[in-house]
């Protein structure tokens, strides 16, 4: 069995949106889908999407068994795209503003460059997010009706639309919720990790459209694929939350930001992202991991090869795809 | 266009090594043929379908955000279902590719183009202007009403009388933008120019080089050592190139962005540094001086290329010239050098050289040798020349910059832009050292009142480092494709030329701009600025607009009532005066709202163009993958349309041929003849044989037919070996011609130029770049910045409501909680913006991103989204204010030159102040 894995380089991700607009456009644009983002990104420390999502609870407690406590999300907790009054004020003349039909409350990228700490040793940066294709997935594990299943073929986690009875034990169980209850269909729905496009050898729309160049996508067990050596050998990529036990396919290359000042203005050696706060996303190897990329953009910066940074840079941009008979379309 | 390729679904076999090379060893278990999946479930070929399609066409989006990224565009059951980058690109040198490029508004489009914003057919004002009330006629009919009118004004005010604004949506798309210039030099409509209008121009480039074409690609970053983003944010702004600046500091390049705003661009940087909103000259200046106290400047370089050794006399500060000279004939344009090797003075090599006679097109003019051919300038010193006036001492440009560079010591820099002197010295020590060293450039600096001064210290530390004109160095910002394809196009009759207006001026005079210095500034700076304008016209330095009547403003792909500063204010000035307003848009915003006539234009996938932006080295089709929505067209068709109504109802009339001049040449303007002059009578039979002219004739680009180039998608640009333009390609290139051709710059000194000795600028003392306190308006503490936004391009897609689901559904601005705090205000509260001159209402959203005293906010949001339709153009007091040097004429490169010495519409130098919003 080999499991599908991507790698995102929070380095690199500039919170642009095209990768939740390429989802968007090709799998939940159908009624009932409004509020579904299958793939996100949030600035981060923030509440995220679904807001606070990380204190919803499900995945596995410390003995491995099943949080059965999960929260139910909400399409409020979501926010939905809510359409504009054009016609009223621009063709028909009886509006004034042209603003949306209701007033949106709260939104997917409400926080968008929301900063934390002050200025200007201020912190944020963004987070792309979508469903982890995890190795334990809690959600297969709740459904009482077995339609979640995990390929065989590469890991990726489905559920069988055909099967599924909308009875959302799934989104109370996935601690990064990312699973969705489609109003019309009555079914749960999430991200297919692009499988039709995979199995043509064309990477996951995220991925493929992702203009800054940020996701790897192969398989773990490829030992000469860049996903393998990020996260086994260079122990640079890591899975976000690794507490809630699921064992998640995507990993982050965690950010470095740039130096913060100290009381007279020099720069200081505080860390600009408090290390507490990206071990609490991506645990205790984060510190070994910022190490490891500091010291070798350091070797870059001396004129000194590094396997690790060209791996980083993608020169060539196909080489982020590391999947059988990869094509560009 | 082609059917799609895929119809079968392949053999996902993992075990075979793919076709390109890529090797799949593993050490696990091989993986299993797809079809042994058990067992079959039907759901997932539902899945499969969905991302099936019936047609490809190669096409993008001809606006001006300078991505020009390769799309596919997906057409399923006769409408566009979505778009994917077309992706794989080749790379520039051993810089990483240009793949894949896009962002999501390019991604949007696919639904934005069947929003309810979406013109269909042609409209006719019922209402009042602005209430969105409208008849739909056909455009024969709108067409023939508009051309009468036209012909009306044309009669009794002459063709000046109409403007022709083109905006983003249309100067990028070269065939679109070429058929709109004919149409201008046959009707011989004012065409404002909007480079400067929008406060782009950088116009201290025209100052130091003699132009203002300074890009290279985006792929140079890669090649700097250290890279400084200073005024902008490329992160939001240049979304398809963005990673370029990430992946060169993984290569090792200290990458460092220069902003007050904790932005996304800062976020990835080695080190930000936050200067105080609009000191970002002082910090500049300190790090001149604190290269060349150190003197690791890069000597050669500027003895060379520079003005800098050149001969300044002790006693009036002027340039020594042959004029100071008792010879015959002297000439005021021919300087001098001291030669170390001889210690003798001697004629700076180049100079004295006739000029070009104006209306030379930039690629013809010859511009001698700056070879220095065995002489040793002085770059410091001081002597005695006998001149006719008798001994007069003389220094260097270079000792009177040292001076000007010790009144910016980091120590003082420290106090007027916050930054610690030791970091100051720290960044200007590793850019001197880093070689090549770069600044890459945002628009935001030209916004400022004095930001031609902030450009001329960058070009400065740029010269005494040695870094202009090398790869992967100098100043980076746009270039311009050449237009030796397009003016043969337009010249319909040569001796028509194009009346171009520059629009900052032309809103002095029509927009009340003195009513509003008086109220922002008070009667004396009012009544100041006012004589330096006046005087710039009688001294002939400017064209006088003041007597030019404005009766029709027609508006194609602008929407240009949504910039202009002064916002309502100008609605109500300018706009308003107006006669006739037609609009040639695809999409509804404030500029048609106010108009009379409003025509519906085709969308980016519904019509044939191409591009040419020098971002990459590509050239891209524009195809149509849909027919037009509606009654739209392209605005080849559109204009042909109104000629053509312009001839028929000329001869309806037997309206006689009027008398014009442009450029000093009398003409015939012939109405009855517009619609033959427009499509060369009849042999240009659509925009496809505009593009195929375009293509024939222009340089740098590959021989191809439009056909094959809307097959291929996009195609490689001559001259693109190395990451800068080279002479073959289709951009200028004249700084890598003067740094390594040695060939001489478009200045009076032919060298980059910093001492300027004209009189206004010693009356304003900015002979040498300075800073220069920005203007505070007491009372008013908080100091808006602005930028391009994130989900939208100027005015486009901000109205989508998906992008604005992605946001927080109206124009919010960013403010500090310490701030917010002090106000009461909390995050998504509505807080009104206001000072003397006007206010605005819209959501507050807090981070402390922003320091205190100061405000973020996106530009572009169209008026129509905010409450009494007031956007920030409310609070540009600065409109009005036009910066007296940027009037100055009569020596060398300064003087009216469109698109290169004019003034620049100031947006953003000014103060406010905000409080909660009371009413709902």
């Amino acid at each position: 069995m080999g499991q599908v894995a991507m790698v995102m380089d929070l380095n690199k991700c500039i919170g642009c949106q095209t990768c939740t607009t390429a989802c968007k456009s090709l799998w939940t644009d159908e009624p009932g889908q409004e509020y579904m983002l299958w793939n996100n990104v949030e600035t981060k420390p923030g509440p995220g999407y679904p807001r606070y999502w990380e204190e919803g609870g499900g995945g596995y407690d410390a003995n491995g068994d099943l949080n059965r406590d999960g929260l139910m999300t909400t399409k409020e907790d979501h926010g939905e795209e809510i359409p504009l009054n054009h016609d009223e004020v621009y063709f028909k003349g009886v509006e004034v503003q042209l603003q949306q039909e209701r007033p949106m409350v709260k939104g997917s990228n409400w926080d968008e460059d929301t900063s934390s700490g002050d200025y200007p040793n201020n912190y944020h940066f963004y987070l792309p997010r979508m469903c982890n294709h995890c190795t334990k997935p809690s959600c297969l594990e709740a459904c009482p009706v077995r339609a979640i299943y995990k390929r065989e073929v590469d890991g990726v986690v489905l559920i069988d639309q055909d099967k599924c009875q909308g009875i959302r034990e799934c989104n109370k169980a996935c601690p990064y919720d990312k699973i969705y209850f489609n109003y019309v269909t009555g079914k749960s729905q999430k991200c297919i990790f692009c499988f039709p496009r995979l199995e043509e050898g064309v990477a996951p729309a995220c991925a493929r459209q992702c203009p800054g160049r940020l996701r790897f996508v192969g398989f773990l067990e490829d030992e000469n694929g860049p996903i393998h050596e990020l996260v086994y050998q260079w122990k640079v990529a890591l899975p976000l939350h690794p507490e809630y036990g699921t064992e998640p396919n995507v990993f982050y290359v965690p950010p470095m930001l740039p130096p913060t000042f100290d009381d007279s203005g020099e720069f200081s050696d505080e860390p600009r992202v408090p290390t507490e706060y990206l071990r609490s996303l991506f645990g205790q190897e984060v510190d070994e991991a910022l190490i490891t990329l500091q010291f070798e953009m350091e070797r870059k910066q001396e004129g000194k090869e590094s396997r690790l940074m060209d791996i980083l840079i993608a020169k060539e941009w196909k080489s982020l795809f590391n999947i059988p008979n990869v094509k560009i379309y | 266009m082609y059917k799609s390729a895929k119809t079968t679904r392949r053999k996902f076999l993992l075990g075979s090594a793919s076709a390109i090379g890529l090797s799949l060893n593993y050490s696990k278990p091989a993986i299993a043929n797809l079809s042994d999946t058990k067992p079959y479930r039907s759901w997932e070929d539902l899945a499969r379908k969905k991302w099936t399609w019936d047609s490809i066409t190669h096409s993008t989006h001809g606006t001006n955000c300078t991505g020009q990224c390769a799309f596919n565009v997906y057409v399923k059951n006769g409408v566009v279902w979505r778009e994917e980058q077309q992706g794989e690109y080749g790379a520039s040198s051993d810089a990483p590719d240009y793949g894949p490029r896009g962002c999501q508004k390019g991604l949007r489009h696919s639904k934005y183009m069947y929003g309810k914003q979406r013109i269909l057919y042609p409209l006719k004002r019922v209402g009042e202007r602005g209430q969105g009330k409208w008849e739909r006629i056909s455009w024969d009919q709108a067409m023939l009403e508009v051309a009468d009118k036209f012909l009306d004004y044309n009669i009794e005010f002459g063709p000046e009388s109409v403007t022709c604004g083109l905006g983003t949506q249309m100067v990028m798309k070269r065939a679109s933008y070429a058929s709109l210039l004919r149409f201008a030099n046959i009707s011989g409509v004012q065409m404002p120019e909007a480079f400067a209008g929008v406060g782009d121009l950088f116009t201290g480039a025209q100052i130091t080089f003699g132009h203002v074409t300074l890009g290279n690609t985006m792929a140079e970053i890669y090649k700097s050592k250290c890279c400084l983003i200073w005024f902008c944010n490329p992160a939001v702004t240049r979304i398809p190139d963005a990673h370029f600046f990430w992946e060169a500091k993984y290569n090792g390049t200290e990458v460092i962005s220069i902003s007050p705003d904790f932005n996304a661009s800062a976020m990835h940087a080695s080190k930000w540094l936050n200067p105080k909103p609009g000191s970002d000259i002082a910090l500049a200046m300190a790090m001149v001086h604190t290269i060349l106290k150190d003197r690791s400047f890069d000597t050669e370089y500027i003895k060379e290329q520079s003005d800098l050794p050149f001969l300044v006399r002790a006693d009036n500060l002027k340039y020594l010239r042959e004029t100071d000279f008792d010879t015959p004939e002297a000439r005021d344009n021919l300087f001098y050098l001291w030669d170390e090797a001889t210690n003798a003075l001697v004629e700076a090599p180049g100079t004295g050289t006739p000029t070009a006679p104006p209306g030379t097109p930039e690629h013809l003019i010859k511009l001698p040798s700056i070879e220095l051919a065995g002489i040793d300038p002085a770059i410091e010193g001081e002597w005695t020349v006998e001149t006719k006036e008798g001994p007069v001492r003389v220094t260097t440009v270079f000792e009177l910059t040292k001076r000007r560079a010790a009144q910016h010591t980091p120590e003082m820099a420290q106090e007027i832009t916050g930054i610690h002197a030791d970091i100051i010295r720290q960044v200007a020590r590793k850019f001197a050292s880093a070689k090549p060293s770069m600044i890459y450039a945002g628009y935001r600096a030209s916004k400022y009142l004095h930001g031609d001064l902030l450009q001329r210290a960058l070009f400065l530390l740029l010269c005494i480092t040695g870094n202009t004109g090398k790869e992967g160095g100098g100043l980076t910002i746009t270039n311009l494709a050449k237009d030796d394809a397009v003016f043969p196009f337009a010249l319909s009759n040569p001796a028509a030329a194009f009346r171009v207006a520059t629009l900052s001026r032309w809103d002095y005079v029509h927009a009340d701009m003195k009513e509003l210095n008086r109220d922002a500034f008070g009667e004396e700076l009012a009544e100041e600025m006012d004589k330096y304008f006046q005087e710039s016209v009688d001294r002939g330095w400017f064209p006088d607009y003041s007597k030019v009547p404005w009766k029709m403003g027609m508006f194609s792909g602008t929407n240009a009532a949504a910039w202009r500063s002064s916002g309502k204010r100008w609605r109500e000035t300018a706009f308003s005066k107006l006669e006739t307003i037609v609009s040639f848009a695809t999409d509804m915003g404030i500029t048609s709202m106010y108009s009379d006539y409003v025509l519906p234009i085709a969308h980016h996938y519904e019509r044939h163009d191409f591009h040419l932006e020098p971002r990459t080295p590509y050239m891209q089709v524009i195809d149509k993958a849909v027919e037009p929505l509606g009654e739209s067209v392209d605005d080849w068709t559109a204009y042909k349309r109104l000629a053509e109504a312009i001839s028929k109802k000329a001869i309806e009339r037997d309206i006689q041929p009027i008398d014009d001049n442009v450029i000093g040449v009398p003409i015939k303007r012939d109405f009855k003849k517009f619609l033959d002059d427009y499509t060369k009578n009849g042999s240009i039979k659509s925009v496809k044989d505009v593009i195929q002219f375009l293509l024939d004739n222009s340089s740098g680009i590959q021989s191809v037919s439009y056909d094959e180039l809307a097959e291929k998608g996009f195609l490689r640009n001559k001259g693109s070996e190395t990451t800068v333009h080279s002479k073959e390609s289709p951009y200028y290139s004249d700084i890598w011609e003067s740094v390594h051709e040695k060939r001489g710059y478009k200045t009076l000194t032919h060298r980059q130029q910093f001492y300027i000795d004209h009189e206004w600028f010693f009356e304003f003392d900015e002979v040498l770049p300075r800073h220069i306190d920005a203007l505070v308006n007491e009372g008013y503490p908080m100091k808006m910045i602005m930028g391009h936004a994130r989900h939208g391009i100027h005015s486009m897609w901000r109205d989508d409501s998906f992008l604005l689901s992605l946001q927080r559904g109206e124009p919010d601005i960013y403010v500090n909680p310490k701030d917010a705090e002090k106000k009461g205000v909390v995050d998504g509260d509505l807080i009104q913006i206001f000072n003397k001159t006007g206010s605005f209402i819209c959501q507050a959203h807090l981070t402390s991103g922003v320091g205190q005293n100061m405000l973020y906010m996106y530009h572009g949001w169209d008026p129509m989204m905010f409450k009494n339709r007031q956007n920030f153009g409310a609070v540009v007091q600065t409109a009005g204010l036009i910066k007296p040097t940027s009037l100055a004429g009569g020596y060398g490169q300064l003087g009216w030159k469109p698109f290169a010495y004019e003034p620049n519409h100031t947006f953003h130098d000014y103060t406010c102040d905000f409080e909660k919003y009371q009413g709902v």
